[in-house]
């Protein structure tokens, strides 16, 4: 016991020793971060007290924590990119950093980091940044707590809030992205985490997989974007409790699916989309337990997807369930709630005895001429749909819930 | 007298109307017809006209490329590119494409088109990678060879 004691004492030891805390600000022994970065060895602390910093470009290449205290800010003077991480084992804290420069033929951002492991971002504000946190070839790192607002509201030279490019195993939690081109982008980026992020009003998209496998997001709010989600050309991702809000506009979505496969969208509500969930080339996607609220359209699954299922969602609302541009249909739909259902239950199971057929005729008349939208709660649509409803002609035939809930899923 | 005139008029109108026009993009509001992409950023967007005069908007190089592939019977009158060195669009034959792992584009391929054949050059030497033609890379498009990002 004893001899564990003095070994704790010695390993105590000895990190104190070789540790030290660096302190910055204009009357510490340090006055530049820079200085503070040159003077120190790996794994020391550089604590940045609150002052304005402007150093140009801060590189770093060796371990070290650096912590700002009460946000002290460090301005890129829209010229320069602001730190550039090129070793493992960096933390970058409570640091305010704005202005970052914008280049035509490079991307740069407020921080970026360059074939670098285990390098945390946590709990910094990113204001006015081209690129905010920009990945590059790195893993296990994590983006946790920042506040990341852009200036993208009509600015299209505009980079993303959150960049990872080649990555693998990051975690990106709890951070508020604002008004950038994309909230946060994954390119290349497998077997990673988006965990209870709020990103809102960016000019494309909130959350965007590109060639990503293996990812899951979770409990996240996509507000106002010009769409919520969009995962193209990715695998094996899980989507469960999202938000997906108010993102209107002609080219929106809630949630876009472009040659995807293998994927579980469950538990997330649709509310208020131009297009709840768009689909195309999506195949063995499980769609459930799901809520679809006064969107435009909830579901827009083109027939070039396959062996989809939509299994216990409930559509409450919405001016058009689902629609679609082939007359035939190779996906499930069992056991959702259809508030245009008018069926009976006379055995009293909970489901209704005649199926429901979820394609309005009218539906489909709009995705082949947009413009008889106009005719849309004309009494002339609702004898078409009626007459489609009870002899199924150019819908199609077997796209139908079999077992329609009576009442709404809880 | 000013009959002949309203008549060459609505004649010039009626053939200025028939040729295919390109139109103008949008940045952050058109979609790009082959990926469902929004289409923000100058550097990559690209349009081609069908010599029915319809439009179709893209957000990159690569997505053109797929969609002229994927409609081999559609005759396009223009082909056009916004390329990575200047504003607005040109056609996408007198551009000139650098393709390297350094400038990557948005649908994934590294595709920059530019305008300005020297400039190609200039940022080949600074960038590395491969100068294509239109013609070439319309012909070996499906067929690149592998990014190698390391």
């Amino acid at each position: 016991m004893k001899n564990l004691l003095m070994l704790f004492i010695l390993i105590t030891g000895t990190i104190n020793l070789h540790s030290q805390k660096l302190k910055v600000c204009p009357d510490c022994p340090y006055t530049s971060i820079k200085e503070a970065i040159k003077l120190s060895s790996p794994y020391d602390t550089i604590i940045v007290k609150s002052g304005v910093y402007k150093e140009g470009n801060i590189t770093i290449e060796k371990p070290l924590y650096i912590i700002g205290e009460d946000y002290p800010v460090i301005d890129g003077e829209s010229e320069f990119e602001i730190f550039t991480i090129k070793s493992d084992s960096v933390t970058l804290q409570g640091l305010k950093l704005i202005n970052v420069g914008v280049s035509y033929t490079k991307d740069l951002a407020a921080i970026n980091i360059i074939n670098s492991d285990f390098v945390n971002i946590k709990g910094n504000i990113l204001e006015n940044s081209f690129f905010g946190v920009y990945y590059q070839k790195s893993s296990y790192g994590t983006i946790e707590g920042n506040v990341i607002k852009g200036n993208a509201v009509k600015e299209i030279s505009s980079g993303n809030a959150i960049h990872l490019w080649h990555c693998d195993n990051m975690q990106i939690i709890h951070n508020q992205v604002k008004n950038h081109r994309d909230g946060i982008y994954l390119e290349f980026v497998d077997s990673s985490r988006i965990v209870n992020n709020i990103s809102e009003g960016n000019l494309r998209y909130g959350l965007h997989f590109m060639f990503s496998n293996w990812d899951d997001y979770i409990s996240n709010v996509l507000r106002d974007n010009g769409a919520g989600v969009a995962v193209m050309f990715s695998k094996f991702i899980i989507m469960e409790d999202n938000l997906f809000e108010k993102n209107w506009g002609t080219t929106s979505y809630g949630l876009l699916l472009k040659e995807i496969y293998d994927a579980e969208i469950i538990n997330n509500k649709f509310y208020k989309n131009t297009i709840g969930i768009y689909g195309e080339s999506a195949t063995r996607i499980k769609i459930s337990n799901n809520e679809f609220h006064q969107n435009g359209w909830a579901l827009k699954i083109l027939g070039s997807c396959m062996d989809n299922e939509v299994v216990s969602n409930n559509f409450i609302g919405n001016t058009f369930d689902v629609t679609t541009n082939s007359s035939r249909n190779y996906n499930i739909y069992q056991g959702n709630y259809w508030d245009e259902y008018t069926g009976y239950d006379l055995n009293k199971d909970g489901y209704g005895d005649v199926p429901y057929r979820p394609v309005s005729l009218f539906s489909h008349v709009i995705t082949k001429s947009e413009s008889s939208i106009i005719l849309l709660r004309s009494l002339f649509v609702d004898l078409l749909n009626y007459a489609e409803k009870v002899t199924p002609v150019f819908t199609p035939e077997s796209l139908k819930d079999e077992s329609p809930k009576m009442k709404p899923i809880q | 007298m000013k009959y002949p005139i309203n008549l060459s008029i609505f004649i010039l109108i009626f053939l200025f109307s028939c040729t295919p026009k390109p139109q103008p993009i949008n940045y952050g509001e058109d979609g790009c017809h082959y990926c469902k992409m929004t289409i923000v950023d100058s550097r990559y967007a690209a349009e081609a006209v069908t010599s029915k005069s319809k439009v179709y908007k893209f957000d990159a190089v690569e997505c053109l490329l797929n969609f002229i592939n994927e409609n081999g019977d559609t005759e396009f009158s223009l082909k056009l590119i916004s390329p990575f060195d200047s504003e607005g669009l040109t056609s996408a034959e007198s551009c000139v494409y650098l393709r390297t792992p350094e400038l990557p584009s948005p649908m994934g391929e590294y595709l920059n088109g530019l305008s300005d054949h020297e400039f190609a050059e200039e940022l080949q030497e600074k960038h590395g990678g491969e100068i294509y033609t239109w013609n070439e890379l319309l012909k070996k498009f499906g067929s690149l060879p592998e990014m190698n990002i390391n």
